[in-house]
């Protein structure tokens, strides 16, 4: 509703963000933003600094520097600390531990914040019989958090923090908890509940597959800072840095060390492709994705020896880990194949390199 | 289902066989707990008996044997239940919920009164306030010219202000336990809601630790009701008399039938307190905080009142720790007792005998009644901790490793009954069943062995508890893949189970010898002139007038009690190096 009045401005717009822990820097120098009702996915390893952007957003930290501002208008900034209070923002947050109060039932868990928010007790409980209808739980209103089981306290979380209607929906990790088969449920689940409310939501995971399933934006985060934020399918097909390449995808992507020597890119003693595609660099890191890399020798592609380490069949093809030298290649085989751990094996690369990247990370763009 | 058998290395093919120790196990605890509290019970029926409990509920004796002394033992129990909780419950949550300076400190402050007997606290207290109403000499304040009225110096307040000053930190314990545990992210996620800190304070942190506060007051209340050593150190001199100190004088004028009534009436109020508060707090809402990330605490800001609220702990603190050690060690040192600093001599501890102070008797170290309740003292406190964390054990092995069959049920629900039970009503009936022959036996009434199967009845509940925890730390992957590495029993024992149990045998056995040392009102009927025990001399001691005397044993104890801690400390970094302190 404030977007309307607001027209064009971004529902979250994140400029030149820092938080600083004493000497540590958690986060540095993040710029984001998104348009209303996209899901905006924070990607990264444990300890980049993911959890902490999204405490940010919540209003339940303030940034050392830098501004955060939700449709418009300026909730926190480094000057001004939490401009918003965390209950201000029209903003609900599901907790990686769900955060439900064991006291209060599921229906008193939904209903509690509508009662501070002053709802009108006949609204108030047509909005809780609503929400435990979205999520299904219907039958589970008058039992208390003890009393139900991991994923059906996530699905309580879910409602109350859709409950009060917030225009920005803030999620951490909040599958992490569940086992794989109920995580792929919820995945779903949480996407048909996002279009339902239309909320703008930023999710926190260290899943890259969440990250690629359900996103519209992706930002990677890595040591704090964003390596690269755009579309999941972008991110993809054009990582800009080398852990952008390698923490997304699946199978994971490889990335091979090569020397120019001559005009040749060289790998150990085999050459793998051109030296133009290292533009001015001596020495580069060649990307190749699995399915661009065979099991066996085809004529006229470059091949390396590599040691069989393991083999998973995957829709019809077969995915095939092999080790050279201390390096560990993905690479694909038609049919089942299978070897003995330590058996020699031929691996060729039968398309030119997706990416070439400078030996510090960055892209080589030509 | 592993053999843990910790009790006889050779002999557990029978152990195995599940019989021999669960039979062994039921008979101790039938002799032990259900036979003394049948017998008192038995004897109020016989024909005396019966007239004792109609001298004490339906007489004109009445209304002094049991409604006076009734009314003021729940005064005190509900003032002593309410005292801790405001106090124990005001420094858990600024220790926990706040961003206070040294916090730490604060709780380790706070959870020290315990150690401290209660009889220390009102030793101090009567050193401090005593008047002269009672003839002898006047307390510090009187003797510098203040003017301490009756009913500081003497009654119902004082005695209830020395055992909150004991019990608020058992309190504290408790809260602080329960407020850890509401998570930070319980607190957040009312923030997120929109909720102002009175409405989180009073919608969700509150609620949740209810169970934790019922349990601290209904804990701190059972304690104040039997506790013998503050009322009648405090009380009796003017005749304010509670259960405990009237079941106290019965039995020793000989009037065991009428002290026997008193004893399971004390009981009765004991327990139904107990079990109502477990009533309200079980069932339902007994909830267990489901948290995930857990550990984290949210603290809130306090402003400008951190350092004001930081000095209100702190002098709680030293009034209630610091303050009654040094009153006691200068009494133990001021010939005369009202005047704490001047003419300091070692004369209570070290004087030759036969001068002008105390009336020619000599210190405490040259007094040889004395140094014999010392070693009795730590014999005592010894033998029972062993024995003690030896029944634990094998009790605690037998409930976990029969858990759910009859048999498991029935011995865990006998090992806790004697935490129903106040310590001077269980006394009393083991004077009941072992004060006479028992057919061949000859009567155990006086002897040392009866002082130590009392005690380590009375500690069951503690040993179950801590043998649980301990055989909890060994799990049986843990045993079973020493088993497969082909190692034998006793090997086995030695590598694995010994090291792993050790630490929890001996922090367990450590809290029990300490409890035996300061313990006076579970001695004080069981003890006799053959077995002399400290706290039992400091309290005839005090009893006699003699303050300096009874306040330089306390301090022994005091410093027995320390001694036994930092050995522990100590001890078990050296024993077990992999675990942080």
């Amino acid at each position: 509703m404030n977007a309307i009045a607001t027209g064009a401005a971004d529902a979250i717009k994140i400029r030149s963000l820092v938080k600083r822990f004493g000497a540590f820097t958690a986060v540095k120098d993040v710029n984001l933003s998104v348009p209303a009702g996209a899901f905006l996915v924070l990607v990264g390893p444990s300890g980049c600094g993911k959890s902490t952007l999204l405490r940010m957003l919540a209003g339940l930290e303030a940034p050392s520097e830098g501004e955060i501002g939700f449709v418009g208008q300026t909730v926190s900034s480094g000057v001004g600390g939490v401009i918003a209070d965390a209950g201000r923002r029209n903003a609900g947050l599901v907790f990686q531990s769900y955060a439900l109060w064991p006291h209060m039932t599921v229906a008193g868990n939904i209903a509690w914040p509508l009662k501070v928010a002053k709802w009108p007790r006949d609204k108030r409980d047509r909005r809780v019989r609503e929400v435990l209808s979205l999520l299904g739980i219907n039958a589970l209103s008058e039992r208390y958090p003890a009393e139900i089981s991991g994923g059906q306290q996530q699905r309580v979380a879910i409602a109350r923090t859709i409950a009060p209607e917030p225009s920005i929906l803030l999620f951490d990790e909040p599958l992490s908890n569940l086992d794989a088969k109920l995580r792929i449920e919820m995945r779903s689940e949480l996407m048909r509940i996002h279009r339902a409310t239309g909320a703008t939501s930023v999710y926190v995971t260290h899943d890259q597959v969440e990250a690629m399933t359900m996103a519209t934006h992706v930002a990677v985060l890595n040591n704090g800072r964003v390596e690269q934020f755009g579309k999941p399918i972008d991110l993809l097909r054009n990582p800009q840095t080398t852990f952008v390449a390698t923490f997304l995808g699946t199978p994971p992507a490889n990335l091979l060390g090569v020397r120019r020597i001559d005009d040749g890119l060289v790998f150990g003693e085999t050459t793998l492709a051109p030296a133009a595609l290292a533009a001015d660099h001596d020495e580069v890191q060649l990307l190749y994705r699995a399915e661009d890399v065979c099991v066996g020798v085809t004529a006229g592609a470059p091949s390396l020896v590599a040691r069989f380490a393991e083999a998973a069949p995957i829709a019809g093809r077969t995915m095939v880990t092999a080790m050279i030298g201390e390096l560990r290649v993905t690479a694909m085989a038609d049919g089942y194949f299978t070897a003995t751990p330590g058996e020699q094996i031929p691996l060729s690369f039968i398309r030119t390199p997706d990416a070439v990247f400078a030996a510090t990370g960055e892209r080589i763009h030509q | 289902m592993t053999s843990l058998s910790l009790f006889a290395p050779s002999g557990g093919r029978l152990l195995r066989s599940g019989f021999l120790l669960p039979a062994f196990l039921i008979a101790v605890v039938a002799i032990l707990v259900v036979a003394p509290l049948l017998r008192i019970l038995l004897t109020t029926l016989t024909p005396e008996g019966l007239a004792a409990w109609k001298a004490v509920l339906f007489s004109p004796l009445s209304a002094n044997l049991w409604w006076r002394p009734l009314f003021n033992t729940m005064i005190l129990g509900f003032s002593v239940g309410a005292g801790c909780l405001l106090i124990g419950g005001f420094l858990a949550w600024l220790v926990v919920m706040t961003d206070v300076p040294g916090r730490r400190y604060l709780g380790l402050m706070a959870t020290l009164p315990y150690m401290i007997p209660s009889f220390a606290a009102a030793l101090a207290w009567g050193t401090l306030f005593r008047n002269s109403r009672l003839g002898g000499s006047a307390g510090f304040f009187e003797t510098s010219g203040l003017a301490i009225p009756d009913w500081l110096a003497w009654g119902l307040i004082p005695t209830a202000i020395v055992l909150i000053a004991h019990y608020y930190s058992l309190a504290y314990t408790i809260i602080a336990a329960a407020l850890s545990s509401v998570g930070a992210d319980l607190v957040e996620a009312g923030q997120m809601a929109g909720a102002k800190r009175p409405r989180i304070f009073f919608g969700i942190i509150l609620p949740v630790v209810t169970p934790a506060l019922i349990a601290a007051a209904s804990l701190t209340f059972a304690g104040a009701v039997a506790n013998f050593a503050a009322p009648a150190l405090l009380g009796l001199p003017v005749r304010m008399q509670t259960l405990s100190t009237r079941l106290f004088g019965m039995i020793e004028t000989g009037q065991n039938e009428r002290g026997f009534v008193l004893a399971l009436l004390l009981i009765a109020v004991s327990a139904l307190f107990l079990w109502l508060s477990d009533r309200i707090v079980s069932g339902r809402r007994a909830f267990v905080t489901v948290t995930g990330k857990g550990g984290r605490t949210k603290r809130f800001p306090l402003g400008a009142w951190r350092w004001p609220l930081f000095t209100v702990a702190v002098v709680i603190g030293l009034l209630t720790t610091v303050m009654p050690v040094l009153v006691l060690a200068a009494s133990s040192l001021a010939p005369q007792s009202g005047a704490l600093f001047s003419n300091w001599t070692l004369h209570f501890w070290i004087g030759e005998g036969g001068g002008e102070i105390a009336q020619g008797q000599a210190g405490i170290f040259r007094n040889p009644v004395l140094i014999d309740a010392l070693w009795n003292t730590i014999r005592l406190g010894l033998v029972v901790a062993f024995t003690t964390m030896l029944l634990g054990l094998a009790l605690a092995y037998t409930i976990v490793q029969r858990r759910g069959s009859l048999l498991a049920t029935v011995l865990s629900q006998l090992a806790f009954l004697p935490l129903l039970v106040p310590s001077i009503a269980f006394a009393a009936a083991y004077i009941a069943l072992f004060g006479a022959p028992i057919g061949p036996l000859p009567s155990l009434y006086g002897t040392f062995a009866l002082l130590v199967i009392a005690a380590s009845a009375h500690n069951l509940p503690f040993a179950v508890q801590s043998g649980r925890s301990v055989l909890g730390q060994i799990s049986a992957d843990i045993e079973e893949s020493a088993r497969l590495t082909g190692a034998g029993l006793i090997r086995r024992l030695f590598a694995i189970i010994f090291p792993l149990a050790i630490r929890g045998l001996f922090a367990g056995a450590i809290l029990v010898f300490v409890k035996m040392v300061r313990d006076l009102s579970l001695v004080v009927l069981l003890f006799t002139a053959t077995s002399p025990v400290l706290s039992m001399v400091a309290y005839r001691y005090a009893a006699e007038g003699f303050m300096q005397f009874a306040n330089a044993i306390t301090l022994v104890i005091l410093v027995v009690c320390l001694a036994a801690s930092l050995l522990a400390h100590s001890l078990q970094n050296r024993v077990q190096k992999w675990k942080q302190p």
